[in-house]
């Protein structure tokens, strides 16, 4: 062991959560470690993807669109991810645990794309930048000394995706509350609360909008100690319609969910906590011995439902749900190693580039047989991908079309360097590879303005360039994915990977 | 007058008799995060009052201003005590929780117990000598 490093690393005062970092694996290097990840990133520039921030803002910046955007293609991309990962030498070895960052992504209409980005001013983050470390619970990494806190939303990072609703922009995570920020300057007006007595409940990071603007969300209360769901609906114009809550008679954990016309779909991953002490990702044990729970909503009545079992599978997203012939079908991206999915990408989160791999996800399908109470599960074939997304317009009576990033060929990353857009139930995909060193995010779907039919519209996504260190943004047609994009951009730096966006069309 | 053993003694012992054995807790409160409503703390000696099934020894409020506050609790018998402080930031008269339970106002306990649930007496307990004390509650 490198002894300046290990004196270092007692300076900084990491050394508890070091060392229970690394009880959990053997490492060449220190887990948790900033020096060690800068490094590393040295050697492997990929690993810029999981780099921290260390400015509370980015831009405003200009550049040049390439091609031409498509008529009636306006707006701006919004996305979240856990952006600051570091203090005071102690850096989180989970990937979920930094704070959020959302980025504006605005196509100017003039042959230009701004890019701005702001960290999420939620009170974990404001206090920890005055203290200069970090103070309270990461959803992942053990904190030394950390602080107790109020309710969750001490804890809230903020971190996973954002959505519009009614002209509003929130930064979601599902730790708990929304946080409001101003979509063009990207300041944080917030925490949201929906209703007083519901201050603080979990907000999920994966609401759904039907065709007529109504979102769906839940929050988990299995995160608070507890057992259930709660359910949100909200109004198109962003008022709060119900919160109900479905009982759940066990500790389940879910971080997205699905839905038909009629039903939400939530499947719940039974779990125990392993340890005291330790961060909830550490603690967390999936049982996979015990089946999947499948709770089927009803949207008339949503403090009902109707359960299912199904064999364990861990995922966190899924694609598109439909119902036929007395049948839902779900799909879902599960994670085929168990272990791994705890923390995603951890040797990546911990610069040992030698050991990264991409989390090994199948899309499957879910089949709840409504007649006879039945489930089983369905092998799509389809392996390799993550951050699925579809057009909410596709009938909900056969599969959609889902689009997500992938690995294509040679990558000098263990990350996604391609998009691809796949018609499941023919086995086709169409794939657009971006290139060896080029790593590819969630890829959101754009309607195009006046279309009726699902599936016309785009494909927005954003990409990080590892050889040239620059991030940047493409637009494709989606319906001629392998064509290429039809835009891109590039900024003049890089910035770490995120989760998930949305695209807010401006009229 | 020259203080020497007769003269001195009698008042030394005259002293010692009167607010006999009881002295003063200092509370210093750091972590008062926003500077309306009322901050109120309340003294128990016991798990029932700590319950709420016995009224406190005393209680204290006091309106902040800052994010730290000092309180005394006066002439207290040497023993075991605990304090709960609430801050009641809209000023509605009582903590604020949400439908699960959750405290959604600020509140704090004496000895800072590291636990994730309201402590239990013994958790929050702090012993007070003849002479008094000062102790610190961080507030979440």
């Amino acid at each position: 062991m490198d002894r300046r490093r290990f004196l270092r690393s007692l300076l900084s005062g990491a050394t508890t959560a070091v060392i229970g970092a690394t009880a959990l694996r053997s490492l060449p290097a220190m887990a948790g470690d900033a020096a060690a990840f800068a490094e590393a990133r040295a050697q492997h520039p990929w690993l810029t993807g999981w780099r921290s921030v260390t400015s509370e803002t980015l831009g405003p910046s200009t550049v040049a669109l390439q091609g031409t955007l498509p008529a009636g293609m306006a707006g701006t991309l919004y996305r979240n991810g856990p952006a600051w990962t570091e203090r005071n030498g102690f850096r989180y070895d989970h990937w979920f645990d930094g704070d959020g960052m959302v980025h504006g992504w605005h196509f100017n209409g003039d042959g230009t794309l701004s890019h701005r980005a702001r960290m999420v001013a939620t009170p974990k983050f404001t206090r920890e930048q005055k203290a200069g470390r970090f103070l309270y619970p990461a959803a992942g990494t053990r904190v030394p000394d950390m602080q107790m806190v109020r309710n969750n939303d001490d804890a809230n990072a903020a971190n996973t995706s954002v959505v519009m609703i009614n002209g509003r922009l929130f930064a979601l995570c599902e730790a708990g509350s929304a946080f409001e920020v101003d979509p063009d300057d990207l300041q944080t007006l917030g925490p949201v609360t929906w209703r007083q007595d519901l201050a603080t409940v979990p907000f999920s990071a994966h609401p759904l909008v039907e065709r007529d603007g109504t979102l769906w969300n839940f929050g988990s209360l299995s995160l608070m100690g507890g057992t259930g769901l709660l359910v949100w609906k909200i109004g198109v114009d962003g008022q709060l319609r119900s919160a109900s809550i479905v009982e759940t008679p066990f500790m389940g954990y879910l971080h997205a969910f699905a839905m038909t016309d009629d039903h939400l779909v939530f499947m719940l991953m039974p779990f125990n906590y392993k340890a005291k002490g330790e961060a909830f990702f550490e603690r967390l044990q999936f049982t996979p011995d015990q089946p999947c729970r499948i709770a089927v909503v009803p949207k008339a009545a949503p403090d009902t439902a109707r359960w299912f079992e199904a064999p364990f599978a861990a995922a966190y997203h899924f694609g598109d749900a439909y119902e036929r012939n007395g049948r839902i079908v779900m799909r879902t991206v599960r994670h085929d190693d168990i272990n791994r999915a705890r923390s995603p990408m951890h040797e990546a989160m911990a610069g040992d580039a030698a050991h990264a791999v991409n989390s090994d996800a199948t899309l499957m399908e879910l089949h709840l047989d409504l007649r006879t109470g039945k489930a089983h599960w369905e092998d799509t074939g389809i392996h390799g991908i993550e951050f699925p997304l579809f057009d909410i317009r596709s009938t909900r009576t056969r599969g959609a079309r889902l689009y997500a990033p992938l690995m294509q060929g040679d990558t000098s990353a263990p990350y996604f360097n391609a998009v691809a857009g796949f018609d499941v139930e023919r086995n086709r995909r169409q794939v657009w590879r971006y290139g060896r060193d080029i790593l590819a995010e969630e890829h959101v779907f754009v309607p195009r303005p006046g279309s009726q039919r699902a599936d016309d519209g785009w494909l927005v996504g954003t990409l990080l360039d590892s050889a040239t260190q620059r991030s940047g943004i493409a637009v494709l047609d989606a319906g001629r994915i392998e064509d290429g994009p039809v835009a891109q951009a590039w900024l003049p730096y890089a910035v770490p990977l995120g989760f998930h966006g949305t695209f807010a069309a401006r009229e | 007058m020259t203080c020497n053993a007769l003269t001195c003694l009698p008042f030394a012992l005259l002293l010692l008799a009167s607010p006999v054995l009881a002295g003063d807790l200092q509370v210093h409160l750091d972590g008062i995060r926003v500077q309306t409503g009322t901050v109120r703390l309340a003294l128990v000696d016991g798990p029932a009052g700590w319950e709420g099934k016995a009224p406190p020894v005393q209680a204290q409020a006091l309106t902040p201003s800052g994010d730290s506050a000092q309180a005394v609790f006066k002439n207290l018998p040497a023993g075991e005590y605990a304090v709960l402080v609430t801050h009641d930031e809209n000023g509605n008269g009582q903590l604020d929780t949400n439908v699960l339970g959750m405290p959604i106002e600020g509140y704090g306990f004496s000895n800072n117990p590291r636990v994730q649930r309201k402590p239990t007496f013994e958790e929050a307990r702090v012993q007070v000598p003849a002479d008094g004390s000062a102790i610190n509650i961080s507030l979440r």
